[in-house]
């Protein structure tokens, strides 16, 4: 009798507290390391294409469009964006969208101009951990009509 | 240890069950309560701790130069919080104080996988170990190991604090439906143990001879029908003892009125038989023995009848005895004088015995034995009287061949006849139950037995009895 | 010997007793009803009654009350029951002696001579104690010059008692001098001729003169 009511009142206390256990799932793994950043350009073909761009980090989205703005440098692609001396982009990072506030005025720039911004930007994002189903508003400083539109990188899809 | 013996008595052990399943009960619910909820209470801040170190390597992982030097392991490091290793190849980051806890299998989770990995352990307390790779993100969604891989170790101390407390709630609110289900288990047992008094009240009752006793069956539950069953059986004793006892009176009332209306016609037959015992002389020889005949058999139905009117007066529970104060010696010469015993029975004993007694009744007990001693004994007859400080004793003793043992147990037995032969003796055959009646109306008893010498001995006790007031 | 009254109702019982007195030398009228014997004891006056108590009618209780009242002719009663009720209610309606049913002729004819037995003079002549004046010679008793009518069981109680003043009589020697009773006489006939002779002699039969009750041992004349 004695010793089934000290069993039972051993049970009762060793299901309180922490109990150790297996090695269990924690989730996602966390990402955002990258040797560099990928900016997209347009190829002799007119076709878009990834080019890395050693920066030793992945840096952010702004960063990513920076670069991009300044243009694809001493190589073989060239850019469909105008360049300027404004390289500051605006980005804000939405639960389903990016915003993206970009120093261009919607006619400056061709329509694979805007998929190269929004290519850099999404792909920057989903290096850094964001989801891929995200997708891109592009802001010019002039709009036109759907140039607001929602933007997919058409090399993704 | 010695066991303490379980309660007696059905009320103590209904309480004690009662409040055992209670305490059980509200126990088994707050353990179980506290153990959900101490669940709960793990995996939140288990989850809470695992976001916040994904949180914390994802905001700062796309600032780190890859591949990492020594530097960039230390940020990410300090970034994560302390109690921190982060390793890369053969680089390894500064560590906490507890970085010897990670567990070998959490390394190798994290070394073959690409998702965080987590453990509890509790050497020292309860720690949370999170290990997670950091991986490198393709823009098309592509992810492969960076080779940084970061470690945690998490106290979980504060959740083991706040899952005692629950504990410890849980054993109070056990604790304290104590009180209430004692409360409880007394008002059950109440209602159980009333019926249980009430039928062993009335079977004691019963027992003492209280036959009209019953206990009112409430309810409809097996101690009513338990109820039903007793009154049934009183009933039926009740029946039984009250058919008997009119059975009885009945006998008596009958042998009281026979005797009696015998007592007329012994009236004419004992007046007329001296008339014929003085006629006799004339009579012729046969004539004369006749009448003799006539005459002594009424005497004896005479006497016959007289003790039987004694036996039911006895039964009847009528008679009161006279007493007065009485000197033994006295009494036993005036008995044995009256009946013309003086020259054959022998009396020893101091001569200043003195009793309250009632005289007749004494002379009735002392003429018994002595008649019946003389009767079915053999000479010579002893009386010895002696008194202690409350009684006197009689001891009646013959040197006959004795009473066998068959008939010891039955000498004081109604017509009892100690020879098969059935001797025709003056006796009525009731004269020794007269006697032991006699003895008890005086407070006082009778036995029988053997004397050494052979002989039966009968001895009278009867107590000396209080001075007259 | 005597003129005996027996009242009796059973005719058998009547007639058998009447046989055995008769030869003891009685001469024995009978009567079968409470009513005639009554008549018949106004009419014959004889010595005692010998008084069955069961009778139909006017029971043998009131017949007995009845003939005390009248004069001190004695009476023995007949109980069937022999019980202390038939016994104590015939002792307080007067009845001098008792006997139970059935009876030996011999032994009645004993009570009734011990009964009828005035007690002898023992020539003392006249003895004054008092306002009481006892005649031993011709048995009468004055009370302060009146004369006192006793039964002969009181006359005989009182010569027993004053013959020896201050000396203390058991019941058991009253009832053996008086009644000539055997050893186990009833105390209660002493007693109860003590009463009656109290309620004709004493001034206040509460607070006794002449016979005084002895606690524990019986009874004894004066002391004055």
């Amino acid at each position: 009798m004695r010793r089934i009511w000290s069993a039972a009142f051993a049970l009762l206390l060793a299901g309180c507290g922490v109990q150790p256990s297996e090695v269990t799932d924690g989730g996602t793994a966390p990402t955002g390391v990258a040797p560099g950043v990928t900016l997209y350009f347009v190829d002799e073909q007119g076709a878009l294409v990834p080019s890395e761009r050693d920066t030793g980090r992945l840096g952010t989205i702004a960063d990513a469009l920076a670069l991009l703005l300044t243009g694809p440098g001493d190589s073989d692609l060239r850019t469909e964006i105008p360049s300027g001396d404004v390289t500051r982009v605006t980005v804000t990072v939405g639960e389903d969208v990016v915003e993206l506030r970009v120093p261009l005025a919607a006619d400056e720039v061709t329509p694979l101009g805007t998929d190269q911004i929004v290519c850099t930007a999404l792909a920057a994002h989903v290096q850094a951990g964001g989801s891929a189903e995200v997708k891109a508003r592009v802001h010019f400083t002039l709009p036109e009509p759907d140039s607001d539109a929602l933007r997919t990188c058409p090399l993704t899809e | 240890m010695s066991r303490r013996p379980l309660p007696r008595g059905l009320r103590a052990r209904l309480i004690v069950a009662f409040a055992l399943v209670t305490m059980l009960g509200a126990g088994a619910a707050s353990w179980a309560s506290a153990e959900s909820a101490s669940d709960a209470l793990v995996d939140s801040s288990q989850r809470r701790l695992t976001e916040d170190f994904a949180e914390r390597i994802g905001a700062i992982a796309p600032t780190l130069t890859y591949p990492p030097d020594q530097e960039t392991l230390d940020r990410l490091r300090a970034a994560v919080g302390p109690n921190t290793t982060v390793t890369y190849e053969d680089l390894r980051s500064s560590e906490g104080p507890h970085a010897d806890l990670i567990t070998d299998e959490l390394l190798d989770a994290v070394g073959d996988g690409d998702r965080i990995a987590t453990q509890r352990i509790t050497d020292d307390g309860p720690w949370l170990l999170i290990g997670a790779p950091v991986m490198i993100t393709a823009p098309d969604g592509t992810r492969t190991p960076s080779g940084i891989e970061v470690y945690a170790v998490r106290d979980l101390a504060e959740v083991h604090r706040q899952i005692a407390a629950l504990a410890s709630s849980a054993i109070g609110t056990a604790g304290a439906a104590l009180p209430l289900s004692v409360l409880v288990a007394l008002i059950a047992a109440r209602s159980v143990l009333r019926p249980v008094r009430e039928l062993r009240d009335t079977a004691r009752r019963l027992a003492d001879g209280d036959l009209d006793a019953r206990t009112p069956p409430l309810g409809a539950d097996e101690l009513a029908q338990l109820a039903v069953t007793v009154n049934e059986m009183a009933e039926s004793v009740q029946g039984s003892m009250a058919a008997m006892g009119r059975m009885q009176a009945d006998a008596r009332r009958f042998a009281a009125d026979v005797s009696h209306e015998l007592r007329t016609p012994l009236t004419t037959l004992t007046a007329v038989a001296e008339v014929l015992e003085d006629a006799s002389g004339g009579m012729e020889a046969d004539a004369a023995e006749s009448a003799r005949l006539a005459i002594t058999e009424i005497h004896r139905l005479v006497r016959l009848v007289e003790d039987l009117m004694e036996v039911s007066r006895f039964d009847a529970g009528t008679v009161h005895p006279r007493l007065e104060e009485v000197d033994l010696a006295e009494a036993v010469r005036d008995s044995l004088r009256a009946r013309g015993w003086l020259d054959r029975v022998e009396t020893t004993g101091p001569e200043t015995i003195r009793l309250r007694a009632d005289r007749r009744r004494l002379d009735v007990i002392i003429a018994n034995l002595v008649g019946n001693a003389l009767r079915h004994g053999a000479p010579p007859v002893r009386i010895d009287l002696s008194a202690s400080e409350t009684h006197v004793r009689i001891e009646v003793t013959d040197h006959g061949p004795g009473l066998s043992d068959q008939a010891l147990p039955h000498v004081f037995d109604r017509f009892y006849k100690a020879d098969n032969a059935r001797t025709r003796t003056p006796g009525s055959g009731l004269g020794l139950a007269i006697a032991l009646e006699n003895a008890r109306l005086h407070g006082g008893d009778l036995t029988a037995g053997n004397a050494d010498g052979g002989g039966a001995a009968f001895i009278l006790r009867l107590p000396i009895g209080s001075e007259e007031p | 010997m005597a003129d005996i009254l027996l009242i009796e109702d059973d005719p058998l019982v009547r007639r058998g007793l009447e046989l055995a007195l008769s030869r003891h030398g009685h001469h024995i009228r009978a009567a079968a009803t409470g009513e005639d014997g009554l008549a018949d004891f106004e009419a014959s006056r004889p010595d005692l009654v010998v008084l069955d108590l069961m009778l139909p009618g006017v029971d043998g209780f009131t017949v007995c009350s009845r003939i005390r009242s009248a004069d001190q002719t004695p009476v023995i009663m007949l109980t069937a029951r022999g019980d202390d009720f038939d016994v104590v209610g015939g002792l307080e309606a007067g009845a001098d002696d008792y006997v139970v049913k059935p009876v030996q002729p011999t032994v009645l004819d004993a009570r009734i001579r011990a009964v009828l037995r005035r007690g002898n003079g023992d020539g003392h002549g006249v003895s004054v104690h008092g306002a009481l004046r006892i005649d031993t010679t011709a048995l009468t008793v004055t009370l302060h010059g009146e004369p006192v009518a006793l039964t002969p069981n009181e006359m005989r109680l009182l010569l027993t008692l004053s013959r020896a003043p201050g000396r203390v009589f058991s019941r058991q020697q009253l009832l053996e001098a008086v009644w000539e009773h055997d050893y186990l006489g009833d105390s209660r006939l002493v007693d109860n001729c003590v009463q009656r002779l109290r309620a004709k002699i004493e001034t206040d039969p509460a607070a006794p003169l002449y016979v005084q009750t002895v606690r524990g041992f019986g009874y004894r004349f004066g002391p004055l």
